[in-house]
């Protein structure tokens, strides 16, 4: 029996990985085919995925027994490999299948005509299969491994147009900035390999819980794996790259850059969620990162123009709303946020795209009174909207409200702190998103764009989306109103409970009303002022933007993080300094490309006035000073006696 | 019993480097690129003789040993020298002349490496390593036509040779204090105890990693590298970076292994520190590059630096985690070099920007670029991710998981320069008049074995890690 289930389990991974490879090996010529494949791998995941969450729910999310499988036993080092499933996994699960399949459906209009449809469904089924395969994993190296993968994806997808230099820069720069907080959860890996010799994620939670590892390493890998967390879910001080990551198609900024893989980050804390608690210290820091990137990323929302470019700082800010929740104690509210922003925010990415598809742009400044023309869209995207600045009674609202009651009982100045915070960004999220709406389909159209970015779909009047689109937002919009209500007697937290060993079950909270009240009469503050502000036009944007100008330039600048980075971390300090202070070294002493490339030219005899001019004394002398130097080193160690 | 069939493989092997020198002295008239097929026809021949050797254990004189560390590096050589053959057919034939001197050096260069690999004795490892660095000298200003590759070599002759002297001096002192010069008698004479000798051979140890750390290329004994890779002409630029690197290596590890664990303590740091000198080093070097050649030689010493970690964690476990590495490094290496040569008899270009817009011109040369690229810069189910995180594994194991966090940082710098190349590939649109480019039938072959060898490595070296366990079970 269990054999069957761990067999059904794996499927959810193959299918896609199976489409993948049909794709690439026989359907490279058969566009339609291609993506009816895709379509029917990621439809295939669904249906196991809802499966392995019913029978989840049965279990009260009980880890299935499965065993790891070995892959490579290399002397003491054995690399297992096995699918780990229990109730967070199948909600995971749930998540990501769904929307990809919405996605994948959705797609087939967006990208219809373009030239690289087949490798566009082939990078989607690998992403998808690399996503089930990161979240099914039950080891930290196989982990990493698809961490790494959807990485790849990201990278291939984000580039997609890749003769825009401006994908392409994204492209490039998403794969950098997380690879550098990649890096240190690999590092974290090796430690924690070395420290309890094994890879297993149960094994390391009991481990972790039990306190048979010092608090030093436990904060050591915990720090590790969060420096991973920071760069795939794009919280400060690496959130740069997943605003520019918006070059890449909108469907893809919908699964891969709000709904699943960003969301990675989340998910490794939560699933490392017994070993962080076991750290006070890498708690607090997971706590005020959150708090802090979720701020900082609302204040960038508030001023940005491009459609996209507003969703992806919510993007961003969401998540750290869900570092924060975690890092104050709340395991139960971060997942069932995770899960409450993947469909809303998937639902505003795809309608977003809607929105483009006619007018051509993502830029707000062109678009305008569009809920006429698009009213599907316009409902569903204002749906998707309500959610997200967290009113009663949308999916946001739940999940919100299950935050900041977490912030505000774990109490203490980082509790205090993460929810003043949070208090905050809900006003500047109301405030943000329903600009967003009021600019874009409200008032008069203004007229778009004709050069549409992703092909020639602009045109004259704005007209609804093909119902292939319009489906699923309608579907998407679904669980945007009715998930929150998956926790209101504790469900979702049973479910996801028995994640985690007995002794870390969280109480349910249930709702404090005065809190929620509070919030929810924030949150319309917020949406109120926007409405005064680009519907009414009661208040003037542009006189608020003269009367705080400093203010705005710092935003609309992002907080000069990019030019921090660029400018004056790498170019300056790394290029200007270590490297070409390296590479200088390397050149006096030895010659340059350009030396020897102009030698060539001049002439052939060069090459005795060359070894004359003492290049080669230098090179020698280099190498033995830097013998002398060793042997000096050697002898001052181990004095002779 | 002398034992002459130990010697066997290598004395065929010399037989037929004479073979194809005389060859193209009888018929000058020859093909040359059929030179280059027997070439590659001999390697691969010898290599399935040797093959039998496998799982045999025997020596000749105590000098040369041959076991499975031995068969290991005698089919890693000649399985590098064959493909490079093979891929230099086109190259030798239109840009350089006498090639049956060409395709012997490159199998004698093979002679020396694989003794280097076996030798059990130090002026016998010695001599081997002249070998191979004799043939270097003369393959890499092969390019008569090019003073870049004249100067290279000159260059590489001076050094070499002062490097070879402060190796040859540091086996002196070694043969001072121990008074022989055999692995196996050094090590019991430093098991018995070396008393008030201890600092001579502090100096001999540090004149013999400088003599080893400068065919390896490490940081600071790395300077000509660069103009070594950048004058030579390309396959041998490829078989510098490969079967030198290795043979460096092999020596390396088997004489530290068999001679030196007793003092173990009195280098350990020694080669830390250079590790972690070259990994900073090479990586942040090769941001600045602009000729893929140059590119590849700091990327090279970067990887140096990664394969010293396993040396300064000296352990079964370690060597056999080198090994891996060694032959995934191999694959790779061979994978993106053989694929630069098809580019360059296209085009003639080995400047980065030469590549721009590869991906339109030949999308399988592009891809199969874009695999070894990553594999170096290890990326999961490629090659390099598998066999670094099992070197650093092993380090970690071995008590230098500062060293193997070293390792992991400073490789991510690494992707940062791959990708300024796959950026020419892929984002760049072709410059106007650059159409399609030809590669040839076998070159693409050879390729394509290449790239789907990088993934079997990465997602399945089982095969490979009990090849490399077996062949290091001896030295411990």
């Amino acid at each position: 029996m269990d054999g069957f289930r761990e067999g059904f389990a794996w499927a959810i991974f193959s299918a896609p990985l199976v489409s993948f490879a049909l794709i690439l090996l026989i359907l490279r010529r058969y566009p339609r085919q291609a993506g009816y494949v895709a379509n029917l791998a990621v439809l295939i995941g669904f249906v196991l995925s809802i499966w392995a969450l019913s029978v989840e729910i049965s279990r009260d999310g009980a880890a299935m027994p499965f065993h790891a499988h070995q892959w490579l036993h290399a002397g003491p080092l054995t690399i297992p490999f096995g699918v780990h499933l229990d109730g967070f996994t199948a909600v995971m699960l749930v998540v990501v299948t769904s929307v990809s399949l919405m996605v994948h459906f959705y797609s087939q209009a967006y990208m219809d005509g373009d030239e690289h449809y087949v490798q566009f469904f082939a990078y989607l089924s690998l992403f998808t299969a690399s996503m089930t395969g990161l979240v099914l994993a039950d080891n930290v190296l196989m982990l990493y491994i698809f961490w790494e993968l959807v990485g790849i994806c990201s990278y291939l997808l984000i580039g997609f147009w890749y003769h825009r230099p401006a994908a392409a820069a994204a492209a490039k720069k998403a794969f950098i900035v997380t690879r550098f907080g990649d890096m240190w959860f690999l590092a974290a890996v090796l430690l924690i390999w070395t420290k309890t010799g094994t890879f297993n994620i149960a094994t390391i939670q009991e481990a972790a819980h039990a306190g048979m590892i010092s608090t030093a390493v436990i904060t050591l890998f915990a720090l590790g794996v969060f420096a991973g967390a920071i760069g795939k879910s794009a919280q400060f001080p690496l959130h740069v790259w997943l605003p520019d990551a918006m070059e890449g198609p909108t469907p893809v900024s919908a699964l891969i850059h709000a709904a699943t893989m960003v969301a990675a980050g989340v998910y490794l804390v939560a699933r490392l969620f017994p070993v962080f608690e076991a750290s006070q210290g890498a708690m607090d820091v997971v706590a005020i990162v959150g708090a802090a990137t979720a701020f900082i990323a609302a204040t960038i929302g508030v001023v940005m123009t491009d459609i996209k470019r507003v969703l992806a700082y919510s993007t961003i800010s969401q998540l750290g709303y869900m570092m924060l929740s975690l890092g104050v104690g709340g395991y139960v509210a971060a997942i069932f946020h995770l899960l409450n922003h993947a469909f809303f925010k998937a639902l505003l990415f795809l309608g977003s795209g809607s929105v483009s598809h006619t007018s051509g742009t993502f830029d707000m400044r062109k678009m305008g009174g569009l809920r006429r023309a698009m009213p599907w869209t316009y409902a569903t995207f204002v749906i998707g909207s309500l959610s997200l600045a967290g009113i009663f009674p949308f999916s946001g609202f739940w999940s919100k409200d299950e935050v900041l009651l977490g912030a505000w009982d774990r109490g203490g100045w980082v509790g205090y702190l993460a929810f003043s915070l949070g208090m905050l960004v809900v006003f500047l999220t109301a405030f943000y998103i329903f600009r967003a709406v009021f600019i874009t389909f409200h008032g008069e159209y203004r007229g778009g764009e004709r050069e549409a970015g992703h092909g020639a779909h602009g045109s004259g009047t704005p007209h609804e989306s093909p119902w292939i689109m319009v489906g699923p937002l309608v579907l998407l919009a679904v669980p945007s109103v009715l998930s929150g209500f998956a926790n209101i007697n504790g469900g979702f937290g049973t479910l996801l409970n028995g994640a985690l060993p007995p002794a870390l079950r969280e109480a349910h909270l249930g709702v404090n009303v005065g809190l929620a009240a509070f919030s929810v009469v924030v949150g319309l503050a917020g949406v109120g002022l926007a409405y005064l502000t680009y519907d009414l036009q009661v208040v003037s944007a542009e006189a608020l933007g003269r009367t705080f100008r400093p203010a705005y330039v710092f935003l609309w600048n992002k907080w000069f993080m990019d030019e921090l980075y660029e400018g004056i971390l790498v170019r300056r300090v790394l290029y200007g300094g270590v490297c070409a202070g390296l590479a200088w070294f390397d050149r006096t002493a030895v010659d340059g490309a350009v030396n020897g490339a102009g030698a060539t030219a001049r002439f052939a005899g060069s090459m005795w006035r060359r070894v004359q001019n003492g290049q080669i004394q230098a090179y020698g002398f280099v190498l033995v000073g830097g013998a002398v130097i060793i042997a000096a080193i050697a002898l001052l160690l181990n004095p002779v006696r | 019993m002398n034992h002459y069939e130990v010697l066997a493989p290598e004395l065929v092997l010399l037989g037929l480097a004479f073979a194809l020198v005389t060859l193209e002295l009888l018929f000058p008239q020859l093909r040359k690129d059929l030179v280059a097929y027997l070439t590659a026809a001999s390697a691969i021949g010898v290599l399935v003789a040797s093959a039998f050797f496998a799982n045999r254990s025997d020596s000749f004189k105590d000098l040369i040993q041959l076991d499975n560390y031995t068969t290991f590096f005698r089919i890693l050589f000649l399985g590098t020298a064959a493909l490079l053959a093979i891929a230099s057919a086109h190259l030798v034939r239109d840009k350089l002349s006498n090639a049956g001197e060409y395709y012997g050096l490159l199998l004698l260069g093979v002679i020396g490496a694989t003794y280097m690999a076996a030798a059990s004795e130090l002026l016998t490892a010695y001599i081997a390593l002249e070998l191979l660095n004799f043939t270097l000298y003369v393959l890499v200003s092969f390019d008569r036509k090019d003073p870049r590759s004249g100067e290279a070599g000159l260059k590489y002759i001076l050094l070499s040779a002062f490097a070879s002297a402060l190796l040859l001096f540091g086996i002196s002192f070694i043969f001072g204090v121990t008074g022989t010069t055999s692995y196996a008698g050094i090590r019991h004479a430093l098991e018995a105890g070396i008393g008030e000798y201890r600092g001579t051979l502090v100096v001999g140890l540090v004149l013999l990693l400088t003599g080893l750390g400068f065919k390896v290329a490490a940081v600071p004994f790395h300077m000509w590298t660069p103009d070594a890779y950048e004058g030579a002409p390309l396959p041998v630029t490829a078989y510098i970076s490969i079967v030198a690197k290795a043979a460096g290596f092999a020596l390396f590890l088997r004489l530290f292994s068999q001679a030196f664990m007793p003092v173990i303590s009195d280098w350990r740091w020694m080669v830390a520190l250079l590790a972690a000198l070259t990994m900073v080093f090479g990586n942040l070097i090769a941001l600045q590059q602009v000729n893929i050649k140059r590119l590849l030689a700091y990327s090279s010493i970067s990887q140096v630096g990664y394969m010293l970690i396993a040396i300064a964690a000296l352990s079964h476990d370690s060597a056999t985690a080198l090994l891996l590495h060694l032959g995934g490094y191999a694959i790779t290496n061979l994978a993106a070099f053989i694929a630069i040569i098809a580019f360059y008899n296209a085009t003639g270009g080995e400047e980065i920007r030469d590549f721009r817009g590869l991906a339109e011109r030949h999308a399988g040369l592009a891809m199969t670029l874009t695999i070894a690229l990553f594999s170096l810069a290890g990326m999961p189910l490629f090659a390099g991710f598998m066999t670094k995180f099992i070197l650093f594994q092993a380090a970690a194991q071995h008590g230098l998981l500062w060293l193997s966090a070293f390792g992991v940082v400073t490789s991510m710098i690494s992707l940062y320069y791959y990708l300024m190349v796959i950026r020419q590939m892929y984002v760049l649109k072709p410059r106007d008049g650059d159409g399609r480019l030809r590669v040839p039938l076998l070159t693409s072959a050879v390729l394509v074995v290449l790239a789907l060898g990088i993934f079997f490595v990465g997602i399945w070296p089982t095969p490979l890690f009990r090849a490399a366990a077996s062949a290091t079970r001896l030295l411990f």
